[in-house]
């Protein structure tokens, strides 16, 4: 692991590390920051001492204070989406669960100020879910070019919809129906999961089960995202584990909700690297069963790799462009059986031939 | 100490290309500071042109932005050749024809600078300063505030910018974004002919916005990069054909709004830049300006900030 990498580690391990830092440290660190998205975050931790902020050289506090101003910008936004989704928009009878940072913002979590939302997330049980779309696209949301293959793909395959959107709103909603793709080998438990959901006091809204976010946000982590720049769902399940878990029953409350989600081993992995990167406390009581030797040996190769922000000025070397390459498999192994995933590759295979399609096309 | 760096125009273009292949050209806009690299042959030459008032920096500790022009990939470094310019490794936009690698680049840090410094209200506006007080000229593209902010510089003003009017909310006081004026089509030929000293560098024909040529900063205005100035007198500038001169006084609502209008980021700032633009709105007197002669607006604007009394004057460097 580089210099600046690990400085950027030790300020979100501990802010006070940022007194350390010289100017010239700084400069990859913010860039690393930036490219993590992490920079409105880690603003608003350095920020919220005043001694240690008033510390940091004036670049550097310029850098963050502009984070901050775009982080609040973003989060009024989904303020405004969600005062938009408030009955009778959604029918009042749908549960409607706010998932990752829509929920830490309506919940008012610290650790998630700063934090720059790009969508909002939302959960409906799967039979609310016609009713709930429905209602969206009547009060003009809509899906933007989505073909056919695709949208039977979000559908059939994808735990969510097609993202929507409102002409003149800021934000894409993504109206989801559980937490992990239906085709994947980790299947969440929704009778669990909604028998969990807490609903959010002065508004419409519900939120998951702390236990629950943590495993959803392990679950984001390996299977739901882009497969670079990933260190905030770190960051995020950093802060869901100390901001909701004190003690021994509610590691063993996690254990077990992550196992009735057939979650236990994303969980292990996304402890593994809290704990190694972010310094989360992990009690002894809290790991669940270990993944295999092999595995965790693989996974150690790929995941740093692939996971952390790194500086544009060097092609990334082949080892980097290995582990992307191994991580994109195993990302799709993960999501669908061997069969399914041959096709749904077969077809983007296809649909990236562009010249031969469009051709076809003129001729008919 | 080291002895500080000379002037980009008194180093050898090979320094330069060096420093531009290897670790890279620092240029302080006073800001932002931008961490320039390129492997384009010949981009050396534009910039000594336009930079040449410029501290010649080829190493710093930090750097705000980091970015690259680069030669076009494959076939295109041979074909029709172009120019792509890159930020953190991202491309935020097509590329450009190899001759206009310079309005590229220039275009490209106004962008990120308007992008990533929303610690500042970023008005969209010329700004020069007299003795440290300073005049703000906003305007919608097109009215000629480029113009007579280059203008301005030629007669003596500190150009802080031709197109930043970077106000720091926590001080109220204006910052230099000094980058060359750029200039498009007959205000080129008007500037060249309005004074001597006029260092223009190469006309780009035919780039987006039409014909582009940079007025290089002066001396004067790069040796104070780093001196923020006091917001004194806000101008609406508009320039007419034939027109008279004309001043008309604006009431502070009025300027209120005609300077959140004219901002990149006001929206996104929201209640910071609602503060920040009412105390400069009921700080300065606002007028707008009507005229069709360089010299003629420069003598208004003069005798505005003489009429003044001199307040706080001076920020200084803090």
């Amino acid at each position: 692991m580089n210099a600046a990498l690990d400085r950027l580690l030790r300020v979100l391990r501990d802010r006070a590390a940022a007194r350390a830092l010289s100017l010239a440290d700084w400069d990859p660190v913010l860039r690393l920051g930036r490219q993590a998205r992490l920079l409105g975050l880690l603003g608003h931790r350095l920020a919220s001492d005043e001694a240690l902020w008033s510390a940091l050289p004036p670049e550097v506090r310029g850098h963050f204070r502009s984070a901050i101003n775009y982080s609040a910008f973003r989060s009024q936004a989904v303020r405004m989406e969600l005062r938009a989704l408030d009955p009778p928009v959604l029918p009042a009878e749908a549960r409607v669960v706010l998932l990752k940072g829509a929920a830490y913002l309506a919940q008012g979590l610290e650790f998630a100020r700063g934090r720059m939302p790009n969508d909002v997330d939302l959960l409906v049980a799967r039979a609310d879910l016609d009713a709930a779309e429905a209602a969206l696209r009547a009060a003009g949301w809509g899906a933007e070019d989505v073909d056919a293959y695709d949208e039977r793909y979000y559908r059939e395959w994808s735990h969510e919809l097609p993202p929507m959107r409102k002409p003149g709103h800021a934000l894409e909603l993504d109206l989801h129906h559980t937490i992990a793709p239906v085709t994947s080998r980790t299947r969440a438990d929704d009778a669990l999961l909604f028998a969990g959901i807490a609903p959010l006091a002065g508004t419409r809204f519900w939120v998951l089960h702390p236990c629950d976010q943590i495993v959803h946000a392990a679950i984001h982590l390996f299977q739901d995202t882009e497969l670079d720049g990933r260190l905030r769902d770190l960051v995020d399940i950093d802060g869901l584990i100390r901001h909701h878990l004190r003690g021994e029953a509610d590691w063993g409350e996690l254990r077990e909700r992550a196992r009735r989600h057939r979650a236990s081993r994303m969980l292990w992995y996304a402890l593994h690297y809290c704990a190694s990167w972010l310094g989360t406390p992990v009690p002894a009581a809290g790991w669940p069963e270990a993944p295999p030797e092999p595995a965790r040996r693989a996974m150690d190769w790929i995941f740093p790799r692939t996971c952390l922000p790194r500086l544009p000025d060097a092609a990334p070397g082949l080892g980097h462009r290995l582990a992307g390459q191994v991580a994109q498999l195993r990302y799709h192994r993960l999501r669908m059986p061997a069969g399914l995933l041959m096709r749904h590759l077969a077809h983007k295979a296809w649909a990236a031939v562009p010249t031969r399609r469009s051709s076809a096309g003129v001729d008919a | 100490m080291t002895p500080a760096p000379g002037p980009i125009r008194q180093t050898s273009h090979s320094e330069l290309e060096q420093a531009l292949a290897e670790e890279g050209l620092f240029v302080d806009y006073g800001a932002c500071v931008v961490r320039l690299r390129s492997r384009l042959k010949g981009f050396a030459r534009s910039l000594r042109e336009v930079y040449g008032a410029f501290p010649f920096r080829p190493a710093a500790p930090f750097a705000d932005l980091h970015v690259r022009v680069d030669p076009g990939r494959g076939v295109r470094r041979w074909l029709r050749p172009n120019a792509r310019f890159s930020i953190d490794g991202v491309e935020p936009f097509d590329p450009f024809p190899l001759a206009s690698a310079l309005p590229l680049y220039e275009w490209g840090v106004n962008w990120c600078f308007a992008q990533r410094f929303n610690q500042h209200v970023l008005l969209h506006a010329g700004a020069l300063a007299c003795a440290d007080r300073a005049v703000i000229m906003a305007a919608t593209p097109g009215s000629g505030k480029s113009t007579l902010s280059a203008a301005m510089m030629l007669r003596g003003f500190r150009l802080l910018s031709d197109e930043f009017g970077v106000l720091c909310t926590e001080r109220g006081a204006l910052l230099p974004m000094l980058k060359p004026v750029a200039l498009k089509n007959q205000s080129i030929e008007l500037i060249r002919a309005f004074s001597g000293e006029a260092v223009l560098g190469p006309v780009h024909a035919a780039t987006r916005k039409g014909d582009v040529a940079h007025l290089a900063p002066d001396g004067a205005s790069v040796a104070a990069v780093r001196r923020p100035a006091r917001p004194a007198l806000v101008i609406f500038p508009r320039w007419r054909e034939g027109a008279a001169l004309a001043l008309e006084p604006q009431a502070q609502e009025q300027a209120f709004a005609r300077l959140a209008f004219n901002s990149f980021n006001y929206r996104l700032l929201g209640p910071v830049a609602f503060d920040a633009v009412a105390d400069l709105a009921a700080a300065c007197p606002a007028y707008q300006l009507t005229y069709s002669r360089l010299d003629e607006a420069i003598d208004a604007i003069q005798r505005l900030l003489d009429e003044q009394p001199a307040l706080a004057g001076a920020e200084g460097r803090t």
